[in-house]
């Protein structure tokens, strides 16, 4: 099971994660990410992946299918506070230079 | 011409369903038929519990209505007799009782009865019951019929998988595995028993040899399918000859016409010029293979790894890609492998990661499948107790000497 939470920071939404991110899970964090971005409409979409321990492909595939729904409807994508194992999968994958990625949240909102 | 007379007779109308009517009364027998058959029902009675079971011998009843208290064979035992037989367990069945009272009531449900009327009774309340005993009746037909279909689904679905499977073991080399100036084998551990790994070996002019591994993503039929396309597209790319750099754009370029949103496809692409004794490779987001300096003779070995960063293929048509450059000598060895069989999370919450998978290669045995073997070995001895998660593949691929 993973654990995720969604709250409202002025036009942003933030939504963090904790768990193993991998097959069995996409579904239900797809979910969250979808009614995140219709009800919210959120002009940044930070995703903070502090709590994560491990994603697998079906992962990835899910953080790029939503940064390009969030491209599409106008808004920003912003990762923040990858744990090392996480950041490697990142790197392999070239998927660092994919996102925008910060360091904190607080950066992730101001976008700095 | 005038057609054939209608039928005069009345039509006949289908029972609602078969009810047996055990009572030694006969006026409580004739009662209870007169308003069921009223009502639609076809009616069998029995004066006792053996005529009972005699009846039941010819015809099957939906619903038995019996009174306890009877010669030869009282209610209860029939009760016990019918509900102990797996021919007619699921028949219903319904004392009629004279004892009223919650203890009685208990008494004979935990006979294996279905339901109790007690007596004395209206026989409209029988009537009652009797409908809503057909409509349950009818529902669990319906859950029956339903289940039975469903197993019959997954039945299919079964033989279709296996088929898929079968199939898709096709799409992989022959083994052994031979090219000109390489020998090569595999290890493919589906993980739902039909995956989306892949991997060709595909010989070029001049004794060059082009490779590809790839590992699309989630699991199952979807990404099975696409891992077709990927070697399709793979084979569609080197015959326009060029280089890992081209095959890479190409195959992303398919990639991402083809498929959802969320599905692509991690890469490693090669190509090896025995006359240079280099490898041309691209790492599109996939594990870095190793190279076994030497590998091909076993041993103790030195190895490194053929690494390289580059984006999975099928996220963005627009994306570039890195060609690098390794040496590859006769008799070294290449060790092309999916992340399913570096990352089963122990209970420790460790895994073999490709440091562990060095350790492992840096003493392999001589022959492609013996070393092959003796990963897969050492992997799973390592992940102990856990098992492979995701789909698993391994390529041991030998340089000739």
């Amino acid at each position: 099971m993973l654990n995720i939470q969604t709250r409202q920071e002025g036009t942003a939404s933030v939504v963090s994660i904790q768990g193993k991110v991998n097959f069995e899970v996409t579904a239900q964090l797809r979910d969250v990410i979808r009614e995140t971005v219709a009800t919210a409409q959120p002009k940044l979409l930070v995703i903070n992946l502090e709590g994560v321990s491990f994603i697998d492909s079906s992962g990835l595939g899910l953080l790029v299918a939503a940064r390009n729904s969030v491209d599409k409807s106008g808004g920003k994508l912003h990762l923040c506070c990858l744990p090392a194992p996480v950041k490697k999968t990142f790197d392999q994958t070239n998927l660092t230079n994919y996102f925008s990625i910060f360091a904190t949240e607080q950066d992730a909102l101001r976008g700095t | 011409m005038r057609s054939a007379a209608p039928d005069r007779q009345p039509p006949i109308r289908m029972a609602k369903g078969v009810v047996l009517v055990v009572d030694d009364e006969a006026p409580i027998r004739d009662i209870l038929s007169f308003y069921l058959k009223r009502a639609g029902y076809q009616v069998l009675t029995a004066g006792h519990g053996l005529e009972a079971l005699d009846e039941m011998s010819r015809s099957r009843p939906d619903l038995i209505i019996s009174d306890l208290r009877m010669p030869e064979m009282p209610g209860d035992e029939l009760c016990k007799r019918v509900k102990s037989d797996p021919a007619t367990r699921d028949v219903y069945f319904i004392i009629l009782s004279a004892m009223d009272g919650t203890a009685s009531r208990i008494g004979g449900l935990s006979l294996g009865a279905d339901d109790m009327i007690p007596k004395p009774f209206h026989a409209q309340e029988v009537l009652a019951k009797v409908e809503s005993t057909f409509r349950l009746i009818a529902m669990q037909k319906e859950i029956k019929r339903q289940n039975k279909e469903l197993t019959a689904f997954q039945e299919r679905v079964r033989e279709e998988m296996e088929l898929a499977a079968a199939l898709q073991m096709g799409l992989l080399p022959k083994l052994p595995g031979e090219a000109p100036c390489v020998r090569y084998t595999h290890r493919y551990l589906p993980a739902a028993g039909i995956g989306g790994d892949i991997y060709a070996v595909v010989p070029l002019p001049e004794g060059n040899t082009a490779m590809m591994i790839a590992d699309v993503s989630g699991h199952g039929v979807t990404a099975a399918l696409i891992s077709a396309m990927v070697k399709t597209s793979f084979e569609n790319q080197v015959r326009l000859g060029g280089e890992p750099l081209a095959w890479a754009h190409g195959m992303n370029e398919d990639l991402c016409r083809s498929t959802l949103a969320e599905q692509f496809a991690t890469a490693w692409l090669g190509r090896l010029d025995p006359a240079t004794n280099h490898l041309r490779y691209v790492v599109a987001g996939h594990c870095a293979p190793l190279r076994i300096v030497g590998g091909a003779k076993g041993g103790l070995q030195r190895s490194e790894v053929l690494r390289g960063k580059g984006f999975m293929l099928g996220l963005d048509p627009q994306l570039p890609f890195v060609e690098h450059d390794a040496e590859f000598l006769p008799g070294d060895r290449l060790v092309l492998y999916t992340d399913g069989l570096v990352e089963v999370e122990r209970g420790d919450r460790t895994m073999l990661e490709e440091a562990g998978l060095r350790r492992i290669c840096a003493e392999l045995p001589a022959g492609a499948e013996e070393a092959a073997d003796s990963v897969i070995a050492q992997a799973r001895a390592f992940n102990q107790p856990a098992v492979f998660v995701d789909d698993v593949t391994l390529v041991v691929l030998d340089r000739k000497p």
